[in-house]
């Protein structure tokens, strides 16, 4: 547990909710003292070092370890031939399949780059130089390097998938105007700064593992079900995470490897997945593509929409990225038709990245939107606001709250649109062709129960205590203004503890359901712990408000008192000495009344079963967003630079703008590498990720991005939350793209349809 | 056992003695011999700047130097930079005042990085910023907080150098 003590700040407000107070644990990471997974003092640890596949298919014919087994250090080899004794663990939502065993380091090679051997020594040198020596005898297998390969499937219709209403593909041959196009994204990468790894020990049949965690409880779960662990036997250590955005939701092979090794060698393990490893040990964004037909009236109203998705997935495994996830909810549609394949390609099983589902999904119906708005040569803006979607045609539902209008508008007056000249080419700055486009984005408001305990000790502090995690959207720094505003304290008073297995349950930080879930959980346990300090001072004996006839208190600054004014008045510390209590704890979840149970519990801190979808209310919830982007393009090189951009939200009230601001822009910066540099590269003969590190795999720099201006045009939803807020992490990517590619067709009159925009498509 | 050899490092003031293999890198002398976990491996192949550190006042990815390259001469590191009171750099300073970072795992190299860039005279315009902290990558995308931060540092260490002048 790592405790977060609070910094000064600017004004009183600051420590509430909505207020704008600075990183909680700001200081920590400014000063390099904040410490990470890899970065724990343990005692006598060994450095475990991958080796991964170099074929894309296959099967491992033997593995040669002698050489790396002689060299200096080395103390063990694990390969395919060593039965770990583990067991498949629950998926996401707590499915188990029986007696199906786990082989970490498998015999049957499914992609390039899958770790095969492991080799552990004294120093992290000396298993990396041994990992050398291991030769492995292949015996090869066909493969599908990509979705674009020959071989590859025309993939597997999903039948969930689908959404259907009115009749799509008869208004779409009656509408008047059409257009049709294929729009194309390929692998992207999460590329957290903090690469993946992990320290494990055990103690007995205790294990501990320092690993970066954007769900503790979850993970901790992967760990006992591998091992045959009660659950209470794993902790997962985890206060501070370098970057996640969707990679650090699960316990992944190489985890398995290394806490295996601790077990056969007795002594801590610590693994370091390497840059280039990180490319292959866990999924990034599948490549996608989808094909959009719109259909609309010569006044351009919307009438039909045809979405035909496809995306890459895994030899082992259909990870659909969402491609119609966003297209049937960002326009009033009465016709609509949507469905998605999954491409088995001998790759990685891909995962969540930034804005799941929905951001490839607004990159093709934003860019078709706006080649309808220049078919119609009506102006992008008015025709998204000509559609507008009064409520939400997919689930028939009103939404709960829908501020895009406000986006779209309030976006526009601040970009200064109105300026715009509609025909491409049509604007420039010496060499440089400007351009101008939009794109909306969405993220659907998730939830889950949560829980938490708040401390009230005897020497003043008050701490706020949670398994939650804060991988820099500021879940420390909400979390504390939750509990200083609920409880009546200020928050030089309070300490946030974190990113602990052994700590109450969390949502997971994914999916943008982690700050409006463990907002309502700590406000809930904050008003529970006030109003049980009342409680106290109104009836304890030795308490001096037992005479003073009032029915109940004020807690305010830390101080309880009589609300007439009247009466005495302490601070709680020195309530609790007349009590002669030493702390007070109250911890309360916000799982149903009728789901309290030990299994319930466990089930819902580590398992998806208990999360809701946008729709499973009355209403429909969602976070929304416009983007106006301006880029300059130069007119002979093809070079494209994002040169201004405003983007306007709601996502509901925002609980520290400050915090709020930050992510938004890192979304959006997100977007802008998605749409001008980030594309994974696969050789076509060996389905080898040829630009595994971030030389080659380009990602932002400081100079690639301007100036972004961010607006809230948010109002709080009570629906959506507790507090009021929506989701602010995923939204901020999803219409990026879109944006940059209809800036790009205004600048130059070339339309990419397949990200990312580089200069020879433009050439 | 492999051959080690006997380094004595100046770091953030201070003779840290060590033995090492000779193929140790000085990121790796730092976080796995020395304790000073504050400055972060993010790829490890000179490619992210989160390693980065001053070596007699310049900058340098610590990932490519060898800890054995280094004896003899000052390495400054993210825990060096506050004063002996702790009293925060203006950098630090201006980072947590502009929230000009989230997971906080490249902040140390941007800092040592904002540090150099300004001691340099290469913080005289936004766009002077953002070329010279360029080699820093942030993937939670703090760069526009970086460069108000950077720009607001500057600032203050110019009229503290001002100051001390006049």
């Amino acid at each position: 547990m790592t405790i977060i003590e609070p910094r000064k700040h600017g004004s009183a407000a600051d420590g509430r909710v909505g207020g704008r107070l600075s990183r909680f644990e700001g200081e920590l990471k400014i000063t390099g003292n904040a410490t990470y997974a890899l970065e724990y003092p343990v005692e006598n640890v060994a450095h475990a070092v991958l080796v991964q596949s170099t074929i894309a298919a296959g099967r491992v014919v033997s593995v040669d370890a002698s050489k790396a087994l002689a060299a200096p250090g080395v103390l063990l080899v694990l390969t395919p031939e060593d039965d770990l004794g583990l067991m498949t663990a629950a998926d996401w939502f707590g499915n188990r399949p029986e007696n199906q065993p786990f082989h970490p380091l498998p015999k049957v090679v499914r992609y390039n780059g899958e770790s095969i051997v492991a080799v552990i020594a004294e120093s992290r040198e000396q298993a990396g130089e041994a990992a050398k020596l291991i030769r492995i005898t292949y015996e090869e297998a066909p493969a599908v390097a990509d979705m674009d390969d020959p071989k590859a499937s025309e993939g597997k219709l999903l039948d969930a998938m689908t959404v259907e209403w009115g009749d799509a593909e008869k208004a779409l041959a009656a509408s008047p105007v059409r257009i049709e196009a294929e729009y194309r994204t390929p692998r992207e990468y999460h590329v957290a700064m903090e690469p993946h790894g992990l320290t494990a020990g055990w103690d007995g049949e205790q294990l501990t593992v320092w690993e970066p965690s954007q769900w503790t409880h979850g993970m901790a779960r992967n760990y006992a079900e591998w091992f045959g662990i009660p659950l209470d036997n794993v902790r997962i250590v985890s206060p501070f995470i370098g970057g996640g955005f969707g990679s650090k939701g699960v316990a992944l092979p190489y985890g398995a490897v290394a806490v295996a090794a601790a077990k056969k060698l007795g002594r801590p393990v610590r693994l370091a997945v390497t840059r280039p490893q990180n490319f292959t040990s866990y999924g990034g964004r599948a490549a996608t593509r989808q094909t959009i037909s719109l259909g609309a009236s010569k006044d351009g109203v919307l009438l039909a929409i045809v979405h035909r998705g496809a995306s890459e997935t895994s030899v082992y495994m259909d990870y659909p990225e969402q491609t119609g996830a966003a297209t049937p909810i960002l326009y009033k549609v009465e016709n609509f038709s949507s469905q998605s394949r999954v491409v088995p390609v001998n790759a990685v099983t891909p995962g969540a990245l930034r804005g799941p589902g929905k951001n490839p999904s607004a990159y093709g119906i934003e860019s078709a939107i706006e080649e309808l708005a220049y078919k119609l040569a009506m102006d992008p803006l008015e025709l998204r606001l000509k559609n507008y979607a009064d409520h939400d045609y997919q689930s028939g539902k009103p939404w709960s709250t829908r501020r895009l209008r406000e986006a779209l508008t309030e976006g526009a007056e601040a970009f200064g649109w109105a300026r715009r000249s509609h025909e491409p080419r049509s604007m420039r700055d010496g060499k440089s062709l400007i351009g101008w486009g939009i794109g909306c984005g969405t993220f659907p408001v998730i939830r889950a129960p949560s829980s938490a305990m708040i401390r009230v000790l005897k020497n003043g502090r008050v701490e706020v205590v949670s398994g939650a995690i804060d991988m820099g959207q500021g879940t420390y720094t909400i979390l504390a203004q939750t509990a200083a505003e609920a409880l009546g304290v200020s928050i030089e008073q309070v300490d946030v503890v974190l990113g602990d297995s052994r700590l109450p349950g969390s949502a997971i930080a994914g999916g943008s359901m982690l700050a409006g879930s463990i907002t309502g959980a700590v406000h809930k346990t904050a008003n529970a712990a006030r109003e049980e300090i009342i409680g106290l001072a109104l009836n304890d004996p030795n308490s001096p408000f037992r005479d003073t006839g009032a029915n109940t208190l004020v807690v305010s600054e830390g101080r309880i008192s009589v609300a007439s004014g009247d009466g005495p008045s302490m601070t709680l510390p020195e309530l609790l000495s007349v009590l002669g209590r030493d702390e007070l704890e109250v911890t309360r979840n916000t799982l149903p009344d009728d789901a309290q149970s030990a299994s319930d519990r466990m089930n819902a801190w580590t398992s998806m079963g208990r999360v809701q979808g946008p729709t499973m209310g009355d209403t429909s919830m969602h976070s929304w967003c416009a983007h106006f982007v301006e880029v300059r393009v130069d007119e002979d090189f093809g070079t494209v630079r994002v040169s201004r951009m405003v983007s306007a939200f709601d996502c509901g009230r925002l609980y520290n703008p400050k915090m709020v601001e930050s992510q938004w822009r890192g979304g959006i910066i997100m977007g802008i590498g998605q749409a001008l540099l980030e594309e994974g590269l696969v050789d076509p003969r060996n389905a080898r990720t040829i630009n595994n590190n971030v030389g080659d795999y380009l990602v932002p720099t400081n100079s690639d991005i301007p100036d972004i201006q961010v607006i809230s045009v948010g109002v709080p939803d009570y629906e959506a939350s507790a507090l009021g807020g929506k989701g602010v992490g995923e939204v901020g990517i999803v219409g990026v793209a879109p944006a940059i590619a209809n800036a790009v067709f205004h600048a130059t009159g070339k339309r990419v349809r397949d990200l990312p925009i580089t200069l020879e498509k433009l050439m | 056992m492999p051959r080690t050899i006997h380094l004595t490092l100046d770091i953030n003031g201070k003779a840290h003695p060590l033995d090492v293999e000779p193929r140790v890198t000085l990121l790796d002398a730092l976080r796995e011999h020395l304790d000073l976990t504050g400055t972060k491996k993010g790829c490890d192949q000179g490619q992210c700047g989160a390693c980065t550190c001053h070596v007699d006042g310049e900058r340098v990815l610590s990932c490519l130097t060898l800890a054995a390259q280094v004896e003899g001469r000052q390495v400054t590191t993210i825990e060096g930079i506050a004063g002996d009171d702790g009293t925060l750099h203006a950098v630090q300073k201006a980072f947590l005042e502009h929230d000009a970072f989230q997971c906080g795992y490249c902040t140390p190299g941007q800092i040592m990085s904002a540090v150099a860039c300004i001691r340099e005279g290469h913080a005289g315009s936004d766009a002077e910023i953002r070329e010279y902290m360029s080699g820093n990558l942030c993937r939670c995308g703090a760069y526009n907080s970086i460069v108000a931060a950077v720009r607001d540092a500057a600032t203050t260490i110019a009229a503290g150098q001002k100051a001390e002048a006049a």
